[in-house]
């Protein structure tokens, strides 16, 4: 009996001794819930909209989704960054898709408005990326933009894939202006 | 209005526990004789040992084949043939006077399904229940715990692509479902629908389902049935064995190598230890038409044993890991519902690649499950005996989704659970037996990662049960008792305020079973069961999205425990050797189900729209039938039909519940021959039945209906040859011979992909 009951002590106090992180410390890490398209070029200085969901996923929905208003006629240039935003405090992970620019690529996909849209980034393998492009703007219109990231699995991504290949990593509808 | 059952239970327990006594001053001069032979040849067969239980009495067959124990009292005793340690064959007798019982031994292929096995300290007499057979366990080895379980009729798997296989039991499965690794509850992340059982089965040469909610011993919550995972036992006489096995799956590439070795030792031949491990590799699989790309797995597992015997206490020391790396299709980790809609409108899958890798890429999961225990069995007295089970299981899970945003994983879950079980157990040797016990488990749940899952968590739980069973000539009866109570404390950190919540949840749970020898071929089982559920701290606090099914979940805090009122009936006719029937029935009322069910709005996030799911509480029927009918035809032929049927119904919507298995029929013709050279060998044809599931909501919309019945044929072919003096075992498999393109409803990735093609496996099994 005094054996087992060594063997039991010996056993617990194996068991014990791998002590892990508690319940209590939470250790969520970044993910994107928020996204800042800046545009440079036009007249005056640079136009900023910012869409953001600070809560992340579910909760509550995205608040705050800016409409993209830009002069009708005029060319940008579109630098677009993705932050993890947590407490108030951002942290920019746009490298996270930069640095993985073969697996993915960006889409803008205007309804009811005239924009020609050119990506000026690309990655290894001369694939567009587009967290860089050029935009002209058509004639003054209402109307909205899809925008989408799509990420890729390894050798999936071509040189003109449809916003349809691959997963969406970000899909958003904007409301967009041309004025 | 289901309280009522659960006094009747209640009372009906307590009034059998208090007032049943022993049958006491009856005779004991019945004398059971018998002998045993070769079916093939009818030649008797010597040196084989039969047990009779209660009382443990034994004796040899002499070389005439015959046997004969003596002072036997009127009651129903087990009878058991063993061939050393090997059973053979089981029969139960009433006696009520001398009694001739003959044995025919067919070749070791050709042994029928035990269909009722009470092994010794099983204290589940009264539930039905279903061992898998050696022949079955065979054909699995080198698959997973999920394949091997769907041998059993009834049984179904609910699958997430071609790697990921949960047991379902009667229509339940997850949290519904208790599974018994080496006698302790497996904790893992056991409530996702894409989270495997981490158990390697090569760990165990015995497999039990039991169906229904009878299992009180080791938990409540197993509503559905549960599964005990039982190792080998350790030789007691001293020497040294092993075993090697190996098997190539030709579909995905795969290979898996086993090997075994245990000893008792000389010097102290009450100790013994024995280590296992297990390792495996595959690519990915192919369906009839394309590969799957990222559908390799990769697993090693290993198992140590000790054991220490003495006069008065016996001590087990089991630590075993396991360690999976599996990918999961590429092709369904699919984004939102504009990526869901898309992938469902291609033939093929769109974001594949098809050719064959062993790569194994994001999206993939890695789990580890590492579990050690210790259990003591100290003879308090000649009837009595005590059972410390003392156990600590580690589970570590890590998904990884298909978008890299840090290299860590999106959800990184640890959970750890410490188990202590103390119960007191009457000895085998009379007509009643006794068990009692308490069992105290702590569970701490840490999570990390991006993508917002479950909550971290604490929860105790202490319950106490007591089974008693006794014997009647004709008659066998069991009843248990069994009082839970639990909290769960879960903590979530929003802007770095730490808020916790306390629940607490307790209930009794109760089952009566009865087993009636109606005459000699002849056996009905009737058992009566009410068990509960906490609801679990998914249902409870899930809010996100579900790793790679394109959904988002919502739980209820305020969810109820869920009460399930299990009625079973099992009627066995064996008229002679040769005939095995079986049909079973069950009607299982769950008040407060918790089921998943799709809602609307979808969620809005900056990813996309996500089809949304809740949480809610329903009552539900699960109704249904089992049928297995074996025939021995002659030395050589066998054949058998099983039948599975369920009707699951949503009692408050008048519904049909969602994602149940459909009506499923299997058919098997086994051709059996041995001669000098090739012994126990077998060619055996199956056909596998799967009808379309018709039977559908009404209410919530799929995205796809249920795909069409289909037909597989399997062929399997087996044989042991003398090669250096070792009887070493081969085994060749044909599974999905006629590369059937199908879809299964049960299977999540239904959406996305066909299943898997025709596979060669090959197997070998060598004794060292």
């Amino acid at each position: 009996m005094k054996k087992m009951l060594v063997a039991a002590l010996v056993l617990s106090s194996i068991v014990s001794c791998k002590k892990t992180a508690t319940p209590a410390d939470e250790n969520e890490h970044e993910s994107v819930n928020k996204i800042v398209f800046t545009y440079t070029g036009g007249s005056g200085g640079p136009l900023s909209f910012v869409m953001e969901d600070p809560d992340g996923d579910g909760g509550n929905p995205p608040s705050r989704i800016d409409t993209i208003k830009l002069a009708a006629g005029a060319t940008y240039t579109l630098n677009v960054k993705t932050i993890n935003l947590v407490n108030g405090v951002e942290k920019d992970i746009t490298s996270t898709i930069s640095s993985q620019a073969s697996s993915h690529e960006l889409f803008f996909i205007p309804t009811g408005v005239t924009l020609t849209i050119t990506k000026n980034d690309k990655d290894r393998n001369n694939y567009p990326v587009g967290l860089n492009s050029t935009w002209v703007v058509g004639t003054a219109a209402t109307g909205s933009l899809r925008f989408k990231v799509m990420h890729k699995p390894a050798g999936i991504k071509g040189p003109n894939d449809s916003p349809t290949v691959g997963h969406s990593d970000i899909d958003l509808n904007i409301p967009i202006k041309l004025q | 209005m289901f309280t009522k059952y659960r006094f009747g239970l209640v009372s009906i327990f307590l009034i059998t526990l208090l007032f049943n006594t022993e049958l006491a001053g009856q005779s004991c001069n019945y004398t059971l004789t018998g002998m045993v032979k070769q079916s093939s040849n009818q030649k008797p067969k010597a040196g084989l040992t039969i047990v009779v239980n209660p009382g443990n009495f034994r004796t040899t067959t002499d070389s005439s084949g015959s046997y004969s124990i003596t002072q036997l009292c009127r009651q129903t005793y087990t009878v058991t043939l063993y061939d050393q340690n090997k059973l053979l064959q089981e029969r139960e007798v009433a006696l009520s006077g001398t009694y001739t019982l003959n044995f025919n031994l067919f070749d070791e292929n050709t042994s029928l399904d035990e269909v009722t096995v009470n092994a010794k300290r099983d204290a589940n007499q009264n539930t039905i229940k279903q061992t898998i057979s050696e022949k079955d366990i065979n054909q699995t080895r080198g698959q997973t715990l999920g394949e091997v379980l769907q041998r059993v009729n009834g049984v179904t798997v609910l699958q997430t692509g071609s790697t990921i296989f949960k047991p379902v039991i009667h229509g339940l499965h997850s949290q519904r479902i208790l599974i018994l690794n080496n006698g302790v509850r497996q904790e893992g992340q056991q409530w996702g629908s894409e989270h495997a059982p981490e158990i390697d089965p090569f760990t165990a040469d015995k497999f039990v389902v039991l169906k229904g909610a009878g299992a009180l011993r080791y938990g409540s919550d197993a509503i559905g049935g549960a599964v005990l995972v039982e190792p080998r036992a350790l030789p007691e006489t001293p020497g040294t064995n092993g075993e090697l096995n190996a098997a190539y799956f030709q579909n995905n590439r795969m290979y898996v190598l086993n090997g075994m070795v245990q000893q008792t030792l000389k010097k102290i031949p009450a100790l013994s230890w024995r280590l296992q491990a297990t390792y495996k590799r595959g690519g990915n699989s192919q369906t009839p038409n394309y590969w799957l790309w990222n559908t390799g797995v990769k697993e090693f597992n290993y198992a140590a044993t000790l054991v220490y015997r003495q006069k008065r206490w016996t001590t087990e020391l089991f630590l075993s890991a396991f360690n999976t790396d599996l990918g999961i299709f590429t092709g369904s980790h699919i984004g939102n519902l504009t990526d869901l809609q898309t992938a469902i409108q291609s033939d093929k899958p769109l974001q594949n690649i098809d050719a064959f890798s062993y790569d194994i890429d994001r999206p993939r999961q890695e789990v580890s499950h590492f579990l050690l225990k210790s259990k003591t069995i100290y003879k308090l007295n000649d009837w009595y005996k005590l059972n410390i089970v003392l156990s600590r299981q580690e589970n570590i899970r890590k998904e990884y989704d298909r978008a890299i945003i840090t290299n860590r994983p999106e959800l990184d879950l640890n959970i750890g659970t410490t188990m202590l079980d103390l119960s007191v157990e009457q000895n085998e040797g009379k007509p009643s037996q006794l068990l009692a016990g308490v069992t105290g488990t702590l569970q701490e749940n840490v999570w990390s990662g991006s993508r917002f899952f479950i909550p971290n968590f604490k929860s105790t739980n202490l319950s106490a049960y007591a089974i008693r069973k006794w014997n009647t000539p004709s008659w066998l009866f069991e009843t248990g008792l069994r009082y839970d109570y639990k909290t769960l404390t879960t903590f979530r950190n929003q802007n770095n305020q730490i808020r916790s919540l306390e629940q607490r949840f307790n209930n009794i749970s109760a089952s009566v079973g009865a087993t009636y020898k109606i005459n000699r071929d002849l056996r009905l089982l009737l058992n009566a069961a009410m068990a509960w559920r906490a609801p679990q701290v998914n249902e409870l606090f899930v809010n996100g999205l579900h790793h790679g099914s394109a959904s988002f979940e919502i739980g209820d805090s305020t969810l109820k425990s869920e009460k399930a009122y299990n009625f079973s009936a099992q009627l066995k006719y064996e008229p002679d050797s040769s005939w095995n029937i079986d049909v079973s029935v069950y009607y299982n009322l769950i008040d407060d189900f918790i089921n998943l069910v799709p809602t609307l709005p979808p969620t809005l996030t900056l990813r996309g729209a996500y089809p949304t799911f809740k949480y809610i509480q329903t009552n539900a029927l699960l109704a249904g039938t089992d049928i297995s009918v074996q025939k021995i035809f002659n030395q050589h032929f066998t054949g058998g039909i099983k039948a599975a049927i369920l009707f699951a119904r949503d009692r408050v919507r008048q519904d049909w519940l969602l994602q149940m298995p459909a009506n499923r029929f299997e058919y098997d013709l086994t051709y059996n021959f041995s001669n000098r050279r090739m012994r126990n060998s077998y060619v055996q044809l199956k056909w596998i039945q799967v009808m379309r599931q018709t039977r559908v909501s009404a209410g919530f919309t799929d995205y796809l209906p249920p795909p069409p019945a289909y037909n597989l044929l399997n062929i399997e072919f087996a044989t042991t040859l003398q090669i250096y003096g070792k009887s070493t075992t081969f085994g060749l498999s044909v599974l999905n011979s006629l590369n059937t393109q199908y879809r299964d409803y049960m299977n999540r990735f239904r959406y996305f992909n066909d299943e898997v093609g025709r596979s060669l496996v090959l197997r070998v099994k060598i004794p060292l």
